[in-house]
């Protein structure tokens, strides 16, 4: 039968292999994948190359212990510090917020609630989710404000209490979505001996569930913060924009974010210091959301590891 | 320590301690979730109250008169009466309206609006003029509470109007800097510009890249750092992608602030999030019709574009929606490509100026008039029930074409 | 006993099928999964018109053998071949060979019915559409589905999605899907494991209906099923062809005390 390739017949293809359009279309699906990769490379480029530029002109112990950060002041200031105290507390108060709410659901979700009560608690966080965070701005600056400066006297129009307040429902979610599934992943034999040894479903829930899933509880508060540091527009419109080095939530503040929007709805040459201090301000948020990321995954990874 | 199984001391009070905790707990557990149901309930009743406001003006340019529903019925028959109660002749009026020139005027320095309640009565037409001064804007209680005190303290030249600012013709007008004309037009024409030209840029870059993972990529180093990379793109905060189209598409490209450099961003932005849809429809295809359509003489490329596609599409339609979803209410990263200007235009095409839905209800929140609250409640009112419909339809898609194996 | 089954790599001789009758022969054939060997030197004609068994405990090598005909391994990564496998004078795997094309011309039905997520019709239609076919897709939809005993039952809803059929009828449509292009070899990979005991009977009047036009390879753990279809029946065992002959003889006459201790039971 070594005649085949000469009387390759009527039926036997004379190109083997994959055709060459075959080749071009996985060589274009691959050429779409690496956008992904040239996104995040611009990304680092753009941020990094233009904060080199700032600190060509403004030194690294100004940028880390002025206590003013005013780029836009005849005499300008570059102290990340105070981004950096307006930053805390929103996202703390945040966090203050959303952590015990998002445990309590996540708890809920997987071990109290029945299927279809489940299926609807889920939808309210989905709903949650969906609301644009300009609309929660709205709400905490008109709505929330309003009620806690009858509250708290001495109350600025914008402070992080009520933006912070806000913010915590709106990373809610993404607490109890992580939580749940890490609560859930918890073997039944578990409970069933903390059970057995006559511990109350408080008892199992509280000493058992969540020291097991504590990897990826801590991966939901990691990943929350992230989205608090990065939360923009409820901070730009209900916090406020103005830099101050202070940690009294009372007053009103800048965050990393909601500076670089009241930076933006000015303008701004290209190349001018003010510009390159912006993309410092994105260069130091990008460092910050990148770091609870990755340390998220490193700790999911490892509780995977644990149970599969 | 021996104790014997008793009904004592299963009462004892230490466990009945534990018991009332247990039971306490128990019921708390609901309360977060209806914390959150009643924040969204509150969040969507407040914004509809802020969406009507009591005011006080002081008419100046217009009749200061009002006309009963059914005197007139349309926008055009009460220009026609607030023309003639202004006191120009017949002729006048008629070739006023049949020039459209004047009509746009009109349109711009004026507003046509279906009052709830004037201090005439309720249902009358009123013509607002930008320049008539608005002596003050009450909320809608406080407004109704004090709504005889106020008619009597009218004086002359002032009306008394519950103003509801979300109206059709919200919808159809202009921004203006004066609240009392400022609508949603430009904007809702530029978030629909905006949208299709990112889905049109994202969708087949997140798909193809979805088919190149799930279908194509060896099991190596590189594809393993596009599975991370991605995963980190999708934590990266939305307004670092602000800076990026800000430094690549407005400055580098020169593009300028135009609805292509924000279309490039949004692209980018939402790009992540197509993909982790669409590798999970790709996903849950079995491999056995892969097999199949192999077994049949497929090719790779007509296995993956003639069944697995077909039967992912629901899926990917699904994410594309709610991708779209984040796209519509989206406002950080494209204040810094250019929606934050003021654009009194629609867009006419890729290069043109632009701004959209969450970012001109920005834009009204930080402008420091009360009634600009009104005009951003209005706003945020379209903004939700424009998510409402593409949450339905994402759902509806979902249910309705859901492919069962 | 059992030691003597786990260790030989012997062939027993039987009569094999001539070459001239068969449409598949397959010649000292060796396949490797990686580092593990999964077929050691398999030898066998398949005839023409006829439907050949075959049998053997699970993890034998059966549905190997069965996927190596069609080159359907070629699709499992790090799959190494050795041997031939000559179809109408030709080694399919020969590197001029274009597997794809390989598969336009043997057809394949699996152990779960995998319909499309299409309309019947598109189902049956979808390998004449692969070979560029536009003209007559009805009457050859229509004949298939009558081929494969289908036609009657679905005439009315040919464009209804196919995963809403039940099992069995499932299976007839991929049944039917196979032959739309008439391949001259049908292969199929235990087509009723996944079945009730009535759907099953169907299935299997259909493929002794089947054989008068096309030559078919079974794949069955059902030794009854192997006895009542096929006119001849292959043995295997730890990727080993044991035993190959006319099935009469070989569920009475084994000559392999493997074989025999298959057949009757004792292990398997």
């Amino acid at each position: 039968m070594s005649t085949s390739s000469q009387n390759a017949n009527s039926w036997a293809n004379k190109h083997p292999g994959k055709s060459l359009s075959e080749r071009l279309i996985g060589t274009g699906l691959f050429i779409l994948a690496t956008i992904s990769v040239l996104t995040t490379a611009a990304v680092i480029v753009v941020l990094f190359s233009e904060t080199f530029q700032f600190f060509r002109q403004v030194p690294l112990t100004e940028f880390l212990f002025a206590p003013e950060w005013t780029p836009l002041f005849a005499d300008p200031r570059y102290g990340i510090g105070a981004l950096l105290a307006g930053t805390f507390l929103f996202t703390g108060i945040g966090l203050v917020v959303a952590i015990p709410l998002g445990l309590m659901t996540a708890a809920y979700l997987s071990e109290y609630a029945p299927f279809e009560q489940s299926v609807r608690v889920k939808g309210i966080m989905e709903l949650l989710e969906g609301v644009p965070t300009v609309v929660f701005g709205y709400f905490a600056l008109l709505f929330v404000t309003p009620i806690l400066q009858s509250l708290i006297p001495g109350l600025n129009l914008f402070n992080p209490i009520s933006a912070g307040l806000v913010l915590g429902f709106a990373i809610l979610p993404y607490i109890s979505n992580v939580a749940s599934d890490a609560m859930m992943a918890v073997p039944r034999s578990l409970r069933e001996a903390a059970y057995a040894l006559g511990a109350t479903k408080f008892e199992v829930v509280t000493r058992v569930v969540f020291p097991a899933a504590i990897s990826g509880i801590v991966a939901a508060i990691l990943l929350a913060t992230s989205r608090a540091v990065g939360e923009t527009m409820i901070a730009a419109i209900a916090a406020g924009q103005r830099p101050l080095l202070t940690l009294d939530p009372r007053e009103t503040i800048a965050t990393m974010t909601s500076y670089i929007v009241q930076a933006a709805t000015g303008d701004q040459p290209a190349g001018s210091l003010a510009s390159r201090a912006l993309f410092s301000v994105g260069a130091t948020l990008f460092m910050f959301t990148l770091t609870f990321n990755i340390l998220a995954q490193r700790v999911v990874e490892r509780y995977r590891e644990r149970y599969e | 320590m021996q104790r014997g199984l008793s009904l004592e001391s299963s009462k004892s009070p230490e466990n009945l301690r534990r018991e009332r905790i247990n039971r306490v707990f128990a019921r708390a557990v609901i309360v977060p979730t209806a914390l959150a149901l009643a924040l969204i309930a509150v969040l969507i009743l407040d914004t509809l109250y802020d969406t009507i406001s009591v005011q006080v003006v002081e008419v100046t340019e217009t009749s200061g008169k009002s006309f009963p529903l059914g005197q007139a019925w349309n926008a055009e028959q009460v220009i026609r009466l607030e023309l003639l109660a202004q006191g120009l002749p017949e002729e006048e009026v008629n070739r006023l309206m049949a020039d459209p020139e004047e009509m746009r005027i009109f349109g711009l320095r004026n507003r046509v609006e279906l009052m709830w309640a004037t201090q005439e009565g309720p249902l009358r037409w009123v013509v607002s003029s930008i320049d008539d001064e608005r002596v003050s804007n009450y909320s809608l209680l406080e407004g109704l509470r004090r709504w005889n005190e106020l008619k009597a303290g009218l004086q002359e030249n002032q009306q008394l109007r519950l103003n509801p600012w979300l109206d059709y013709s919200f919808l159809n007008r202009d921004p203006s800097r004066n609240p009392i004309s400022a609508g949603l037009r430009v904007a809702l024409f530029g978030t629909l510009w905006l949208l299709t030209m990112t889905l049109l840029l994202s969708v087949p870059i997140g798909v193809g890249t979805a088919i190149y993972l799930e279908e194509y990529a060896p099991k190596n180093a590189l594809t393993r750092f596009i599975e991370i990379n991605l995963r980190n793109l999708a934590g990266v905060p939305s307004i670092v992608f602000g800076l990026l189209g800000l430094a690549v598409f407005v400055r580098g490209m020169n593009l300028g602030p135009t609805l292509a450099a924000a279309a490039l961003t949004m692209a980018l932005l939402i790009m992540p999030t197509i993909t982790i849809a669409a590798r999970e429809a790709l996903r849950a295809v079995p491999d056995s019709v892969r097999l199949a359509a192999y077994a049949l003489g497929a090719t790779k490329w007509q296995t993956i574009s003639r069944v697995v596609i077909p039967a992912t599409i629901p899926g990917i339609a699904t994410g594309v929606i709610l991708a779209a979803a984040r796209a519509i209410g989206e406002a950080a990263p494209l204040l810094l490509v250019g929606a934050a200007a003021y654009v009194a235009f629609v867009p006419q095409g890729p290069m043109s100026e632009y701004t959209v839905l969450p970012v001109q209800i920005y834009l009204w929140i930080s402008a420091n008039l009360s009634e600009f609250a009104n005009t951003a409640a209005a706003g945020i009112i379209v903004l939700l029930l424009t998510l409402a419909g593409l949450y339905a339809l994402a759902f509806w898609v979902r249910r309705r074409f859901r492919v069962e194996w | 006993m059992v030691q003597e089954i786990a260790i030989g790599h012997q062939t027993v001789r039987r009569e094999p099928v001539p070459a001239e009758e068969a449409v598949v022969q397959v010649q000292n054939l060796s396949l490797f999964y990686g580092k593990h060997q999964a077929l050691y030197n398999v030898s066998i004609n398949f005839p023409r018109n006829k439907i050949t068994a075959i049998i053997g405990p699970s993890g034998c090598g059966k549905s190997t053998l069965l996927r190596s005909l069609n080159r359907m391994n070629d699709l499992v990564p790090g799959v190494r071949l050795e041997g031939k496998v000559i179809y109408e004078g030709i080694d399919i795997y020969d590197p001029q060979v274009d597997p794809v094309e390989v598969r336009r011309h043997i057809g394949m039905v699996f152990q779960k019915p995998n319909p499309f997520p299409k309309s019947i019709f598109e189902n049956v239609a979808f390998g004449l559409r692969l070979q560029g076919q536009k003209a007559g897709l009805e009457q050859a939809v229509q004949r298939a589905l009558e081929r494969a005993a289908l036609y009657e039952e679905v005439k009315d809803k040919l464009g209804e999605v196919a995963l809403r059929l039940s099992g069995g009828q499932q299976q007839r449509l991929c049944i039917a899907r196979a032959i739309a292009t008439e391949p001259p070899l049908l292969l199929l990979d235990e087509p009723t494991s996944a079945l009730d005991p009535i759907a099953t009977e169907r299935i299997e009047e259909l493929l002794l209906e089947l054989k008068k036009r096309f030559s078919l390879v079974i794949v069955t753990h059902n030794m009854q099923q192997a006895a009542r279809i096929a006119d001849r029946t292959a043995f295997m065992h730890l990727g080993v062809l044991i035993e190959e002959g006319p099935t009469n003889e070989i569920f009475t006459v084994p000559r392999d005390p493997r074989t025999e201790a298959y057949v009757t039971g004792r292990f398997g």
